[in-house]
């Protein structure tokens, strides 16, 4: 019998090895840096003259996905950091320097995130970090900045997260689960009981996203004196959603928690059409906040509750100009949420670093939590967590346009409300 | 309770019937030829993505667009046996696990270039009779699940006669229960191989298509697919039709009754318990002969 010259598992490590050489060259590449632009060149002076030598690049290093489920929304966040470096290095740099942006691949893992996160610090060498995406990854680095004792400025992954003991994270502004239907349940105040919903079905899926959003439901819910008569957890993926609107429907729900992502919550939306099951206040968390919402859905996806940390239409400086760059640059009609976020991260940063007027990791910290700060977001100050003030905003689909309704002071519409049958 | 055990039921049957159609072609593929083919979901995903630009661009009705995409898939199939999986064949020792890491490979690529394609965004298909229903009652049965359910018992319906009423499907059949023996009654074994690739991959196409219909999807949904492949031919039996069938329709059942009268959370562990239970009565699947 002919003999290999290597033993058969060999072949299986190298194939495999392979394979995975094979799966990164597929991938999109890690972000190219940033370009830095060059700070306007000194006013000349009367001493012989010598070209200046070009400073240092301030490096700032990350992981986001670029591959995989949560690579849509990451592109976003990316883009924003790409705004505000190039913005920042038009205006003459942080201190003065211009800034470089390293932002590896995780692929949608938070094993890849921490480790590229280490890398960034260790190998990179980077002056300052960048947060990453989605909430599993970010709280995962948490811990990595604060063993290595730097400056973190992410979404964080909801409360949990922030009650670690980590002193070199901020939540500016933070993705809080805890907080997200904030804003709905403010407003619900609002609506006399007797129009209130009095029964509602909640849904919600099992991860810690959907544990985060679902912790207070069932307390402010009794406050309003509505019942909760359906309070269930799923499992991703939903394979069939018509179990839950079903349940709903039997229940006599008159207001639904639809606690998912976009898959499962197209699901449920597309369920509860099909069912016939039109509840007065149909609130949907994570999903509905993505641009595909209403640009998949159309008018189904109109009416739906949901929360937000951010949006492009608050009275805030610097949106505006935001939702035009999003215009020129990306075709996108508005700024998106995470677009947003990822510029507003960036400048707390920023914030830190100029106040400081040093990239010492510690100075940053202890300026950025003795101090207001204003970006995009609004204006924050940070307790010893790093988290603001809870504070969410409400908003609603409106004819296919995220709207803000809650509080008042940044309302941009009218809510809609009950909820108008389907196809209406 | 009652309404929500009907509705729960109807609805779990239909989506049963997409998940056995997705899963039937990897089915007769591991069945015949011994090659895993995890690239199987990507060939669905490109399906579903033909259907939803046929759709969204061209206002076709994905389903209209499968007289396309199932010859189309045919002649893929058979190249893809051709260039790849032939040529591993001849060189590999343990043609399951090599077969698997190339097709795992190929579905990495298929996923790469469907994400620079057409970006990674969520995609839903809309159709004329998307988000409509047909009212028995209070029962209401979703028109896109309907569709699918036909689309998905037509297919396995006619691969059934293929397989079982046809020489070629014959052929197929003693390839998959004995290679040596039908090689020796001469049976022309590199034409039922391109064959069966050609039906398989035709099939993931009719599969995407059909998935497409109930779920959303991106470029990397293919995996998650993948899940409900697995659990159908390891269930149903490797290369049975109707054990495809079935398996999917129990997946379906399970799935939709469960939740009726234990916590959502809980219907996995029912799913996969039942596996269990099962495969330990009946290792080879419910129909492996």
């Amino acid at each position: 019998m002919k003999r290999s010259w290597l033993p058969q598992r060999w072949y299986v490590f190298l194939a495999v090895g392979l394979l995975l050489v094979l799966a990164s060259a597929c991938a999109p590449p890690p972000a190219a840096p940033a370009a830095p632009a060059q700070p306007e060149a000194p006013a000349a002076t009367e001493a012989p003259a010598q070209p200046a030598a070009p400073k240092a690049p301030i490096k700032i290093g990350c992981s986001l996905p670029q591959t995989g489920p949560f690579a849509e929304t990451a592109a976003w966040i990316q883009r924003g950091y790409e705004q505000w470096a190039e913005e920042i290095n038009a205006s003459g740099g942080l201190l003065g320097r211009p800034v470089e942006l390293i932002i590896y691949d995780d692929e949608s893992s938070a094993e890849n995130a921490v480790s590229l996160l280490n890398r960034v610090i260790t190998a990179d060498k980077v002056d300052l970090l960048c947060g990453g995406y989605p909430g599993t990854a970010a709280a995962a680095q948490m811990a990595v900045a604060e063993k290595h004792q730097m400056v973190y400025v992410s979404m964080g992954g909801h409360m949990a997260s922030f009650e670690q003991g980590y002193t070199y994270s901020f939540g500016a502004p933070p993705l809080m689960g805890q907080w997200w239907y904030d804003g709905l349940f403010r407003w619900l105040e609002t609506v006399p009981p007797e129009e209130r919903p009095t029964k509602a079905a909640v849904f919600t899926m099992n991860n810690p996203i959907g544990a985060s959003v679902v912790d207070l439901i069932p307390t402010e819910l009794e406050n309003l004196g509505i019942e909760l008569v359906v309070n269930e957890l799923y499992d991703l993926p939903l394979a069939d959603a018509a179990p839950l609107v079903s349940k709903a429907k039997a229940a006599e729900a008159d207001m639904f928690f639809s606690n998912g992502f976009f898959a499962d919550g197209v699901q449920t939306v597309q369920a509860m059409k099909a069912l016939d099951y039109n509840p007065k206040l149909f609130a949907q968390a994570v999903g509905s906040i993505i641009p595909a919402w209403v640009e998949e859905l159309g008018p189904d996806g109109d009416y739906v509750f949901s929360g937000t940390a951010i949006h492009f239409k608050l009275p805030y400086e610097g949106i505006d100009h935001l939702n035009q760059v999003a215009q020129e640059k990306y075709d996108s009609p508005v700024a998106p949420t995470y677009f947003l976020f990822g510029y507003a991260w960036m400048q707390a940063l920023q914030r830190g670093v100029e106040g400081a007027g040093t990239l010492d990791q510690t100075a940053i910290r202890d300026w950025l939590k003795s101090h207001e700060i204003t970006t995009v977001a609004g204006t924050f100050t940070f307790d010893e967590r790093g988290l603001p003030p809870p504070y969410n905003f409400l908003t609603q689909v409106i004819d296919g346009q995220v709207e803000l309704i809650w509080p008042p002071e940044v309302r941009t519409h009218e809510p809609v409300y009950p909820k108008p049958p389907w196809g209406q | 309770m009652l309404y929500e055990l009907v509705q729960s039921t109807v609805s779990g049957l239909l989506i049963g019937a997409a998940f056995a159609v997705l899963s039937v072609g990897f089915s007769l593929t591991w069945g015949v030829t011994q090659v895993l083919n995890i690239a199987h979901a990507a060939f669905a995903l490109l399906a579903a993505y033909l259907g939803y630009f046929a759709s969204s661009y061209f206002q076709v009705d994905p389903v209209l667009v499968l007289v396309v995409i199932v010859p189309l898939f045919f002649v893929l199939g058979v190249g893809i046996h051709q260039v790849l999986i032939k040529i591993t064949a001849q060189r590999a020792h343990d043609l399951a696990l090599s077969s698997m890491i190339l097709t795992f490979g190929l579905a990495v690529v298929m996923e790469n270039v469907m994400q620079v394609l057409w970006t990674p965004d969520p995609r839903v298909l809309k159709t004329s009779y998307t988000g409509k229903a047909i009212f028995v009652g209070p029962i209401a049965i979703a028109t896109t699940h309907l569709i699918s359910f036909v689309l998905a018992m037509l297919t396995i319906a006619l691969l059934y006669v293929f397989v079982h009423h046809t020489l070629t499907g014959k052929a197929v059949r003693a390839v998959w229960q004995n290679p040596t023996g039908a090689a020796l009654s001469g049976v022309n074994m590199g034409r039922v191989t391109n064959i069966t690739y050609g039906i398989a991959v035709a099939t993931a196409g009719i599969g995407g298509v059909v998935m497409s219909l109930i779920y959303t999807f991106d470029p990397s949904t293919d995996m998650v697919w993948l899940v409900y492949i697995f659990l159908v031919v390891i269930l149903g039996g490797v290369g049975s039709v109707l054990g495809a069938l079935l398996a999917g329709l129990i997946i379906g059942l399970t799935v939709g009754i469960s939740g009726v009268f234990i916590p959502l959370v809980w219907v996995n562990l029912v799913l996969f318990l039942a596996l269990i239970l099962l495969l330990l009565l009946r290792p080879s699947g419910l129909l492996q002969r």
